[in-house]
C-alpha cells in the first residue's frame, strides 16, 4: 500500500512541476516578443503618455516575476487576463468555444475506440489472414492521411457523391444535442481515421503477442472457451498498453481538432487560437495554449494512474 | 487432441521488410523524381498566371487541370515538392543535433541533469500537435526559416528520448565499461561508442520524423501560417483549393496524392527498417 500511495504522491508532484514549467514555457515565449504591445495597439500617433497609461492599465509596467505570478495566479482561478481583441475575459472565450473542440474530440475517441477495437480483434483471431491483410493495409494509407486532407476529401465525397453538404453549419447543444452531434460527426471522423489506424495496429500487435503467452494455452487445456479467454485474459492485458496509447491518441485529437474546425468552420478553440495569432491578441493566445497544454497534462497524468492500477508492476519502476 | 493440436499458438511472422521497403521506395521516388524535375524546369512557370485558362479539368496541355487563376497545377505540385522536402529534411536535422546534444549525455550521466533534460523535453511534448510551433510562429512571424527551427524544436524531445533510453542500455555494457577503465574521456565514449550503435534506433525515428514533420508543415501551410504564399506548399495549395472543392475537385486531389504519397512513402520504409531491425531479437 506504501508502494501504491508513494507512486500516487510522486506522479502528482510530476504534474505539479510539469504544469510550472509549461506554465513558464509559456509566458517565456509571450516576454520575449519584440516591441511594446501597448504602442503596437495605440499606434504610432499616440502620445507617450497615452502609451504610458494603457501599459499601467494593461499591467505591463510591472516587473516580470511579479507578472508572471498574477498570470499564474490567474490561470487557476481560470481569469488568466483580458483579451486585447475581444476585449472580453480570456476564461469567458476560451469556455464559449470549448464545446466545440471537446465535443468534436469526444465523438473523435468513441468513434477510434469502436472501430478499432472490433477490428483488432478480428484481424488478430487469424493473424496473414487475407482480411487481416486488408485491415493492415487500409490501416497503414489512412495512418499518412493529414487530418485536414482527409476532412477535405471526406467533403468532396460527401458533396458529390451524396451530396450532403456539412461543412459551415453549427449547432449549439443547448438549442440542438442531436444537431449539435451531427454537425460533429464528419470532422470527428476526419480526425478519428488515422488514429483508428494507429490505435487498430498496436492493439492488434498487442493481442498477437499475448495469444502467444503461456496462460492462454494453460486457459485453453483448461477447457476455456476462445471468447473467454480473449475477454477475460487477452483483453485486459492488452489494455495497458492501450491505456498509454489512448492518452497520446487523445492529445493528438486535441491537436488535430485545431486545424479540422478550421476546415469545417467551426466555431472552436482553434479558430480562436487562429484569430487570436492574427490579432496578436497575446493574453488570448496564451491562455489558450496554456488550458490545451494543462488538459494533455491532465490527460496523461490519468493514463499514468490508470495504467499503475490496471499493471502494478509498473509502479516498481 | 485434435482441438489442442488446432489452437497451438502459431507464431505470427509479420510481413516481409522487403515490400514494405519496395512499395516505400516507390512511393516516395516518385516525390523525389518531382522535386529534382522541379529543380530544372517545370512544364509551365508556378506563378504563371493565365486568365484564358481558369479552372481546367485535367487535359493534355495541363495534367493536373490549372487553378482559378490559370496557375497549372502540375507546376505548382512540382515546386511545393521543394518546400515539402526541404522543410523535412531541415526540421529533422536540427531536432536530430539537439535531440542527440541532449539525449546521449542526459543518459550517459544521469543525475540532476538528466531529470532537467527530460522535465523540458516532456513539458514541450505536453503541447498537443502543432500547437507550439504555431505559438514560435504567431511570434516570431511566419517564415520558412521559423517554421524549420520551431518543429525542429518541438520534434527534439522524442530524438532525446530515443538517445537517452538507448544510452542507458548501451552504457551498462562490458565494452563501454572497459573503455573507461581504461581512462578514455567521456566524450569520446559517447561520440565514438555509443553514437554508433544508436544509429539503428535513429534510423526509423529519423525516417518517421520526417513523415511527421511533413504532417505538421502542411497543416501549418494550410492554416496559413507556414509556407507564406506566393510559393506553392501543399496546404496552402489544399486550402485555397477549398473553396472551389465542387467545381474543380482536381485542385485537392492532386496536392493531397503528393503528400500523402510523400508520408506514405516514408512511413513503409519505416515499417520496413522496424521489421529488418527487429529480427535481432528485441521484440
Amino acid at each position: 500500500m506504501q508502494g501504491k500511495a508513494g507512486y500516487f504522491v510522486g506522479k502528482l508532484i510530476e504534474l505539479l512541476v510539469t504544469l510550472l514549467l509549461v506554465s513558464l514555457l509559456v509566458f517565456a515565449a509571450f516576454s520575449i516578443i519584440p516591441g511594446d504591445t501597448a504602442r503596437v495597439m495605440l499606434g504610432p500617433d499616440a502620445s507617450q503618455a497615452q502609451v504610458d497609461l494603457l501599459r499601467a492599465e494593461l499591467g505591463l509596467d510591472r516587473p516580470l516575476v511579479i507578472r508572471y505570478f498574477s498570470w499564474l495566479f490567474g490561470l487557476f482561478t481560470f481569469n488568466p487576463g483580458t483579451s486585447y481583441a475581444y476585449n472580453m475575459s480570456v476564461g469567458e472565450l476560451i469556455a464559449q468555444r470549448l464545446p466545440v473542440t471537446i465535443g468534436m474530440s469526444a465523438v473523435a475517441m468513441i468513434m477510434v475506440i469502436l472501430i478499432s477495437y472490433p477490428l483488432a480483434v478480428i484481424s488478430a483471431r487469424k493473424p496473414g489472414r487475407a482480411g487481416d491483410q486488408i485491415c493492415s493495409v487500409i490501416g497503414h494509407i489512412l495512418f499518412a492521411i493529414p487530418p485536414y486532407v482527409a476532412s477535405l476529401l471526406l467533403i468532396l465525397l460527401a458533396s458529390s457523391v451524396f451530396s450532403l453538404m456539412t461543412a459551415g453549419t453549427y449547432v449549439k447543444p443547448s438549442d440542438d444535442f442531436a444537431g449539435y452531434i451531427g454537425c460533429l460527426l464528419l470532422p470527428s471522423f476526419a480526425i478519428a481515421l488515422p488514429k483508428i489506424a494507429m490505435s487498430f495496429k498496436f492493439l492488434r500487435s498487442s493481442i498477437i503477442e499475448q495469444r502467444t503467452a503461456d496462460y492462454v494455452r494453460t486457459s485453453k487445456s483448461h477447457g476455456l472457451s476462445d471468447l473467454k479467454i480473449l475477454v477475460r485474459h487477452v483483453l485486459p492485458n492488452s489494455n495497458v498498453s492501450s491505456i498509454t496509447i489512448i492518452s497520446i491518441i487523445l492529445s493528438d485529437i486535441l491537436g488535430g481538432s485545431l486545424i479540422v474546425e478550421q476546415v469545417f468552420n467551426l466555431p472552436g478553440l482553434g479558430r480562436l487560437l487562429l484569430s487570436a495569432i492574427s490579432r496578436r491578441d497575446f493574453p488570448l493566445l496564451s491562455g489558450i495554449v496554456f488550458y490545451l497544454a494543462f488538459i494533455t497534462v491532465i490527460l496523461y497524468f490519468i493514463s499514468d494512474i490508470a495504467a499503475s492500477l490496471a499493471d502494478p508492476r509498473i509502479r516498481l519502476k | 487432441m485434435q482441438q489442442i493440436k488446432r489452437t497451438k499458438p502459431k507464431t505470427y511472422r509479420s510481413p516481409d521488410a522487403s515490400i514494405f521497403y519496395s512499395v516505400g521506395i516507390v512511393l516516395l521516388a516518385f516525390v523525389v523524381l518531382t522535386f529534382i524535375v522541379s529543380l530544372f524546369a517545370t512544364p509551365y512557370s508556378p506563378d504563371a498566371t493565365d486568365a484564358a485558362s481558369k479552372l481546367l479539368a485535367p487535359c493534355p496541355a495541363h495534367p493536373f487541370g490549372t487553378d482559378n487563376f490559370g496557375r497549372d497545377v502540375l507546376s505548382r505540385v512540382m515546386s511545393a515538392s521543394k518546400y515539402t522536402i526541404f522543410i523535412s529534411v531541415a526540421g529533422v536535422a536540427i531536432s536530430l543535433i539537439l535531440g542527440t546534444v541532449s539525449g546521449i549525455p542526459a543518459g550517459y550521466f544521469g543525475g540532476l541533469a538528466d531529470r532537467g533534460i527530460m522535465l523540458l523535453g516532456n513539458s514541450i511534448m505536453c503541447f498537443p500537435g502543432i500547437l507550439l510551433a504555431l505559438v514560435a510562429v504567431a511570434v516570431f512571424g511566419a517564415s520558412v526559416t521559423n517554421v524549420i527551427w520551431a518543429l525542429g524544436l518541438v520534434f527534439a524531445p522524442t530524438f532525446a528520448r530515443v538517445c537517452r533510453v538507448g544510452t542507458m542500455e548501451i552504457k551498462e555494457l562490458d565494452y563501454i565499461t572497459h573503455a573507461r577503465v581504461m581512462g578514455v574521456k567521456p566524450l569520446r565514449i559517447m561520440t565514438l561508442h555509443i553514437f554508433p550503435n544508436l544509429v539503428p534506433q535513429l534510423l526509423p525515428a529519423t525516417v518517421i520524423g520526417l513523415a511527421n514533420m511533413t504532417l505538421f508543415e502542411s497543416g501549418m501551410s494550410y492554416l496559413g501560417l507556414g509556407v507564406q504564399p506566393p510559393d506553392a506548399s501543399f496546404g496552402k495549395m489544399l486550402s485555397d483549393a477549398q473553396a472551389y472543392i465542387r467545381v474543380a475537385p482536381w485542385l485537392i486531389v492532386f496536392p493531397a496524392m503528393m503528400l500523402v504519397f510523400y508520408i506514405l512513402g516514408l512511413y513503409f520504409i519505416s515499417e520496413g527498417l522496424r521489421v529488418t531491425l527487429s529480427k535481432g531479437g528485441k521484440r
